[in-house]
């Protein structure tokens, strides 16, 4: 059985429609990246799972237990972890008693060993933490009881480069124990590092569940060039060049092809300014999944919702 | 079991505390203060005033200590300040969680929302406790170091007897904070309904059509003064109350379990 399962999903707040009809299950020992901008339904998808949400149709399971039985789901929990996206910790407690008080109540086995790669400074009231200490912590409290499940909403906004990339090879090291990571994001680039698979969601239905190397294979390069007219032509007449943009200095494409055949290409002509990046979200939404992103997705999406 | 509990209880110490040395210091002005007067110029002050007015101030045997703090300290903090401040608290408790997001991590626990809310507002004995405890040895202290007496037994029932209607203003704090979404308007809500309940109790008393609705406030469950001067209690008031706290606590274990966060 799949460690979580989401079968029609739909939640409506009055005349919005949050999550629409969503389906996908997540296996387990996989990191899987949900995918989408802001708004997007994700946390709400989340909240549902976690039984904070009275689903307005279909259902979920998490490690076997329905998402309405609570019973159930309060048993699971014991083996769930939860970081969520805002985290609300008592302002005027100290780190060390907000841990003593999740230990207290969900266990704290790995609790020291966390403290090691993860150093927010326990000692201090909570209100002088930063965000990125602030996000540490939820991390710490998130892990501390050695979950079968890890559920992570936007996981390392606040934390330095260097911190995230920790806890990039954290999560990583957590799937080759075995552990399953639900790792939600609207950041692609860090998605595509971190992730096995991903689904990607966009205004509350599902618009693609990929694994990352059909992703990264469909995703691109964004390239930004300043260059020659005769270039520019040149360059997009390559095949997997996309979406050709020409501003006042500078020419824009996605390029999905082979990279050396656009290096030689670039070679031979004169190139005054190159930047080569991820393409926005919104950019692959665009070109993978239709013109305005709902072109495979076989739902109804409200377009503003 | 009751991990939330002592954690809440830990989060209240301070507060707790500051509104024990608060009501502490007032108490001992207000029997200082009595040691100063003159009784019988007090008695026919009252006796001059209408009889609604001194009902609703709880000035009856204003002469005696015991009158005396039933009218200064029973009436005016202990029905009404401390009914707004366990109210108030209690209407913090759920909404201010679930404003600051910290209500999700709650409910990732292993806990059921109702036994995380029972926890919650048993952490509230804290305050409900050391108050009562402390203010009424403080006030047993201070009345005999001005050289009068009170009856030991008719205090610890008047601050015994307080317990159960502080506990339905804690249950309809609780009620709001279950069912608004902000922590500020559920407090403020709590602090006007506290105040209109002990207002109706007080104004509506006197006029006979509406004598009902006087039912309606707890206030009309617990009266301190009588208790205070000649020790006579119902009861069955402190009964009603109970049930009263017990079910607006059912009511807001009923609206948590099914509200979406």
């Amino acid at each position: 059985m799949a460690t979580i399962e989401v079968t029609n999903l739909t939640k409506d707040y009055g005349t919005v429609r949050a999550v629409d009809s969503l389906s996908f299950a997540v296996e387990s020992g996989e990191i899987f990246g949900f995918l989408g901008p802001n708004g997007a339904g994700k946390t709400t998808t989340i909240r549902a799972l976690l039984g904070l949400l009275e689903p307005t149709a279909g259902t979920a399971t998490v490690l076997g237990a329905d998402v309405h039985d609570e019973d159930a789901l309060i048993d699971a929990k014991r083996n769930i972890g939860y970081l969520p996206a805002n985290l609300g910790f008592t302002e005027d407690a100290t780190g060390e008693e907000v841990l003593d008080y999740h230990e207290s109540v969900k266990g704290g086995s790995r609790r020291d060993e966390l403290l090691e790669i993860f150093t927010p400074p326990v000692d201090r009231p909570i209100r002088e933490y930063s965000t990125g200490n602030k996000r540490m912590l939820g991390i710490i409290q998130a892990f501390m009881h050695d979950p079968e499940l890890v559920i992570m909403d936007e996981p390392t906004s606040g934390l330095d480069p260097l911190k995230q990339e920790e806890f990039n090879e954290f999560v990583r090291s957590e799937r080759d124990r075995g552990k399953t990571l639900f790792f939600s994001s609207h950041v692609l680039s860090e998605v595509r590092r971190v992730c096995d698979r991903v689904g990607i969601l966009r205004d509350g239905a599902l618009v693609g569940l990929e694994d990352i190397d059909t992703l990264l294979r469909q995703g691109g390069k964004r390239v930004q060039l300043q260059t020659t007219d005769e270039a520019e032509t040149d360059l997009a007449a390559i095949e997997g060049v996309v979406d050709v943009q020409t501003f006042a200095e500078r020419f824009q494409f996605i390029y999905t092809g082979e990279y050396n055949t656009l290096l030689r290409e670039l070679a031979t002509h004169d190139v005054r300014e190159i930047e080569i990046s991820e393409p926005p979200l919104e950019d692959i939404f665009m070109h993978y999944y239709g013109g305005d992103g709902t072109a495979e997705s076989n739902q109804e999406v409200q377009s503003d919702a | 079991m009751l991990e939330t509990t002592r954690y809440e209880m830990g989060r209240r110490v301070r507060g707790t505390a500051v509104l024990t040395v608060g009501v502490s210091l007032y108490v001992a002005f207000i029997v200082w203060y009595f040691s100063l007067l003159d009784p019988s110029a007090f008695e026919q002050v009252a006796q001059s005033l209408p009889p609604a007015m001194l009902d609703a101030f709880g000035m009856e045997s204003i002469g005696s200590i015991s009158g005396w703090l039933g009218g200064q300290i029973y009436t005016f903090l202990w029905l009404l300040g401390l009914g707004i401040y366990f109210a108030y608290t209690s209407a913090g408790l759920i909404a201010s969680d679930i404003e600051s997001d910290r209500m999700d991590l709650l409910l990732s626990f292993p806990m059921s929302r109702s036994q995380l809310l029972i926890e919650k507002v048993a952490a509230l004995c804290l305050p409900l406790i050391t108050v009562n405890v402390i203010v009424g040895g403080v006030t047993y202290a201070t009345v005999a170091s001005i050289g009068e007496t009170i009856d030991p037994v008719s205090l610890v029932m008047t601050h015994l007897l307080s317990i159960p209607y502080l506990l339905v203003c804690a249950a309809i704090g609780l009620v709001l904070s279950v069912m608004v979404d902000r922590a500020a308007v559920a407090q403020r809500a709590a602090i006007g309904l506290i105040f209109v309940l002990w207002l109706v109790e007080s104004a509506v008393g006197a006029a006979e059509d509406f004598a009902w609705i006087q039912n309606l406030s707890p206030t009309h469950y617990y009266s301190p003064t009588p208790v205070l001067i000649d020790g006579s209690y119902e009861l069955i008031d402190a009964g009603i109350l109970i049930v009263a706290f017990l079910g607006l606590l059912i009511v807001s274990q009923v609206l948590f379990y099914r509200r979406d966060i």
